[in-house]
C-alpha cells in the first residue's frame, strides 16, 4: 500500500518501461510517435497498449521527429494530454519545433533518453542532445533512476499543466544506463495519480466548435515579440515554486519526495561533487568511499535544469571548502555546460568556493576509479589551497591507449 | 543473455533482494556478442542498488558461448577475480576451461547448448538452463527462479508449450548444482589503477573519424556467431548467384566457374542464402562448439 492507499506494484522496471508507465498512469489522450535507439521501446509498449486497447490514448505513427513534435504541439494546442519521445538525433532533428511548442505555452511532455550527438555516430549517453534544448523553453527534468522517470513524467504533467506554468516539459534519462537497465520500481495505484495529475483545463489554447481562435500567431516588431517571449521566461521561473508545491503533493502522494537539486550526504560535506543523471548514483557510492576513509565528500545532483534552480545551488554550495562539477557534456569551445550555470548561481556569494571543472562520461564512456580519484585529489587540494586546476576532460590512460589501438586498426599514423 | 540475466534479476527481487540488471550490445542483429551485468544487493534490508554502468569486479561470469574466450574484442573473463566463480556453456568439461583459461577459482561447465536444442530446439532454450544454475550459484530459490523465467518468457510473448519446455530445460541446468561462496567483496570497489592523462591536439588525419585502413571489417572474424553453418551441396547447386547476391554480409564470393563459396571466418550464419537457394542446395549443419570460433564441424 501507497502512502495515501491504493494498490501498489513493485517490480523490475527499465527506464524505457518506467516512461511508458508514466505515460499510461498519466492517462494521456495522444501518442505521436517516431522510432530511434535508445528510445524505441517506450513507444513501442504504449503502440503495444493501444493495440490491446489497454489504454485510451490514440497512438500515432509519423514520418519523423519534426513531423511528430508538429503533431505534439497540435494535439496539446487542441486541449488533449500529449506525451511523446525522441533521442539524440531525433530531437535535433524536430528541434525548431522545441522553440515553437513552447511559444504555443502547450503542456506536452517529452521524453528524451539521452544519446551522445553524431559525429562521430554513437548509441551511448551523454548530455549534448536535451542539453541543446536548453534555450527553448522546454522546462527539464533529469532524471537518476528508473523510478524517477515515471515519477518525473507524473509530476511533470502537474507542474507543465498549472496555470502559472503552462510550458512542455522535457523529461531527461540516460540511454542505456537507464534505458536498458531494469532496477525495482514502484507502480503508483491508478486512481492515485489520476487523482494527483487531475484534469487539463486550457483557458488559453483548446479547440471549442462554440468558441474558435487563432494560435500561434505571428507578430511583427520586437515589442510584441519580447513581450510573448519573456512571458514564457517568467512562466518557467514561476515553475520553480510550482515545482516545489507540485513535490509536495507527490511525496503525500506516493511518499517519494523530490527537490528541485537532490543531495547527497551534503549536511557536513566540505568537498562536493556536482554531478546530474543516472551517473550521479555513481558520485553516491564514491561519497559512500570516502566517507569511509574519512573524507567529508558530498553529492549536490542537477534534477531540474529548467528553469536553473539558483537559489537551491547557491545554498548547496556557498560556503563548502571545494566543488567540482562534472559535466556529461561539452560545449565545443567552451567546456562544460553545467558549470557555468553552477558559477553563475555562485558568483554573487561572498562565501563562494573554488569551483573545479570535469568533462566525463562522453558519449557514455565510464567514470570509473581512476577519474573519481583525481577529482578527489584536486579537491582536497583546492580545498587546502584554495587554487583550482584547469578544466579537464575525465580520460585515462588505458583508454588512450585503447584509442592508439583503434588509430592503428583504421590505418592512421599514430605517434608515441 | 539479456532474457538470462533478467531471469536472475526478478529471482533475486522475488526472492527480497534489491537488484538491477543491464545489458549492453551495438547495433548489429541478433546472434552478435552482448554482455549483460546484474548486480544483487548482499543484504536483503537494502531497498536500491546505488551503482551503475559495467561491474568492474564481478563474483560470478556467466559465459554462454566458450568461443568468445578467445575473442579479444570479448574477453569475458577480464575483471574475474582468482575467487571469483565461471559458469560457462561448453562441451569442455571444467578441468579443460581450467586448463584453458587458467582460472583458479569455482568453474561449473556444462553444455547448456545442446541442452538448449534438445529440450527447447533452439541454441537459446540454453539461456534458461543457464540462468537456472545461475540461480543456483547464487543462492537463490529455486521456487524464485521457476517463477522468474516463467514471467519473462511470458513477457516474450512465447507460447505456453514453449515456455513448459524451457521451464524443463531450466530443471536440467539446475540439476546437481549447490550454492557456492561468492562473498568476495565488493565487485563495485576497484583499486585505482592508471592516472587521468592529457589529451593533446592531433592533426585531422589522426583527429577525425576516418578510417583509411582497407579491409577494417575483415579484420573483425564474425564467424563465432554461427548457431548453424551453412553448407553449399555442389551436386544440387545450378550456379544461379542467388546465394551470392542475398548474402547480406558479403561472406559468399563466386569462382571462375560461378561456385559458390562461404567464408566462414566472416558468415554469420543468417541462413538467408539457404531461405533463398531455389534449388535447396544449402543445408544447415550445427556448429560444434571449439576454442577456434572457426574450427571445423565435428
Amino acid at each position: 500500500m501507497g502512502p495515501g492507499g491504493g494498490r501498489v506494484v513493485r517490480r523490475m522496471l527499465t527506464g524505457n518501461a518506467a516512461a511508458a508507465w508514466g505515460a499510461r498512469l498519466a492517462d494521456v489522450d495522444y501518442v505521436p510517435a517516431f522510432p530511434i535507439t535508445p528510445q524505441t521501446e517506450i513507444i513501442e509498449q504504449l503502440a503495444a497498449w493501444a493495440a490491446a486497447g489497454e489504454i485510451p490514448a490514440r497512438f500515432v505513427t509519423l514520418d519523423s521527429e519534426h513531423s511528430m513534435l508538429t503533431a505534439a504541439g497540435a494535439a496539446a494546442a487542441a486541449g488533449a494530454r500529449v506525451f511523446t519521445a525522441t533521442s539524440s538525433q531525433g530531437l535535433l532533428y524536430g528541434f525548431e519545433l522545441l522553440y515553437t511548442v513552447a511559444g504555443w505555452r502547450v503542456p506536452l511532455v517529452l521524453v528524451n533518453v539521452s544519446r551522445a550527438l553524431a559525429s562521430p555516430i554513437t548509441l551511448e549517453p551523454d548530455h549534448n542532445d536535451v542539453l541543446a534544448a536548453r534555450d527553448s523553453g522546454c522546462l527539464q527534468l533529469h532524471a537518476e533512476t528508473c523510478q524517477e522517470v515515471l515519477d518525473s513524467i507524473l509530476l511533470a504533467y502537474r507542474v507543465a499543466e498549472d496555470p502559472r506554468v503552462l510550458l512542455p516539459v522535457i523529461v531527461n534519462l540516460d540511454g542505456f544506463s537507464l534505458s536498458f537497465t531494469r532496477e525495482p520500481v514502484e507502480l503508483p495505484d491508478p486512481e492515485a495519480v489520476l487523482g494527483y495529475v487531475g484534469t487539463y483545463n486550457p483557458r488559453h489554447a483548446y479547440v471549442r466548435g462554440e468558441r474558435p481562435m487563432a494560435q500561434g500567431v505571428a507578430v511583427l516588431g520586437g515589442a510584441p515579440y519580447s513581450y510573448f517571449r519573456y512571458q514564457a521566461h517568467l512562466a518557467a521561473r514561476n515553475a520553480l515554486r510550482v515545482h516545489e508545491e507540485a513535490a509536495r503533493a507527490f511525496a503525500d502522494a506516493f511518499g517519494r519526495p523530490y527537490g528541485l537539486t537532490d543531495g547527497y550526504r551534503l549536511d557536513d560535506a566540505e568537498l562536493v561533487l556536482v554531478m546530474s543523471n543516472s551517473c550521479a548514483t555513481k558520485g553516491r557510492a564514491q561519497v559512500d568511499r570516502a566517507r569511509r576513509a574519512g573524507i567529508p565528500l558530498g553529492l549536490l545532483r542537477l534534477r531540474v535544469l529548467r528553469p536553473f534552480p539558483h537559489d537551491a545551488v547557491r545554498a548547496a554550495l556557498a560556503g563548502r571548502r571545494a566543488v567540482a562539477v562534472v559535466d556529461q557534456n561539452l560545449s565545443v569551445g567552451a567546456g562544460g555546460i553545467t558549470v557555468t550555470e553552477v558559477a553563475h548561481a555562485l558568483y554573487q556569494d561572498p562565501s563562494r568556493p573554488p569551483l573545479l571543472s570535469y568533462v566525463g562520461g562522453l558519449g557514455g564512456k565510464e567514470i570509473g576509479e581512476v577519474e573519481f580519484a583525481h577529482i578527489l585529489a584536486d579537491l582536497r587540494r583546492a580545498a587546502a589551497t584554495g587554487e583550482t586546476p584547469p578544466p579537464r576532460l575525465l580520460f585515462t590512460d588505458a583508454e588512450a591507449a585503447q584509442v592508439r589501438t583503434l588509430l592503428a586498426i583504421a590505418g592512421k599514423e599514430v605517434a608515441g | 543473455m539479456r532474457t538470462a540475466s533478467r531471469v536472475v534479476g526478478t529471482a533475486a527481487l522475488l526472492d527480497g533482494f534489491a537488484a538491477q540488471d543491464s545489458p549492453v550490445y551495438g547495433a548489429e542483429r541478433r546472434g552478435a556478442p552482448m554482455t549483460a551485468h546484474v548486480r544483487i544487493a548482499r543484504d536483503p534490508g537494502r531497498a536500491f542498488i546505488w551503482e551503475r554502468g559495467p561491474i568492474p569486479a564481478p563474483d560470478l561470469v556467466v559465459v554462454a558461448d566458450d568461443t568468445l574466450l578467445d575473442d579479444p574484442g570479448a574477453r569475458p573473463l577480464a575483471g574475474l577475480g582468482p575467487a571469483g566463480a565461471l559458469l560457462i556453456a561448453t562441451a569442455h568439461d571444467a578441468e579443460e576451461v581450467r586448463q584453458h583459461t587458467g582460472h583458479p577459482g569455482p568453474i561449473v561447465a556444462r553444455d547448456f547448448r545442446s541442452l538448449g536444442l534438445e529440450h527447447v530446439g533452439s541454441a537459446a532454450g540454453g539461456s534458461a538452463a543457464l540462468a537456472a544454475a545461475a540461480c543456483v550459484l547464487l543462492g537463490l530459490s529455486a521456487a524464485a527462479a521457476s517463477a522468474a523465467l516463467r514471467s519473462e518468457l511470458e513477457v516474450l510473448g512465447l507460447p505456453p508449450e514453449v515456455v513448459a519446455a524451457n521451464l524443463r530445460v531450466a530443471e536440467q541446468g539446475r540439476r546437481g548444482l549447490v550454492r557456492l561462496d561468492l562473498s568476495t567483496g565488493d565487485g563495485d570497489a576497484t583499486r585505482p589503477t592508471g592516472r587521468v592523462v592529457d589529451v593533446a591536439y592531433a592533426p585531422p588525419e589522426v583527429g577525425s573519424p576516418t578510417v583509411t585502413a582497407k579491409p577494417n571489417t575483415r579484420s573483425r572474424r564474425t564467424g563465432n556467431w554461427r548457431v548453424f553453418r551453412p553448407v553449399i551441396v555442389l551436386e544440387r547447386c545450378t550456379r544461379c548467384w542467388i546465394c551470392f547476391v542475398y548474402c547480406p554480409e558479403g561472406a559468399i564470393a563466386l569462382d571462375a566457374d560461378d561456385t559458390p563459396r562461404i567464408d566462414y571466418e566472416v558468415c554469420k550464419g543468417c541462413l538467408v542464402c539457404l531461405e533463398e537457394c531455389p534449388t535447396h542446395a544449402i543445408a544447415k549443419v550445427a556448429e560444434g562448439r571449439r576454442w577456434d570460433p572457426v574450427g571445423a564441424v565435428s
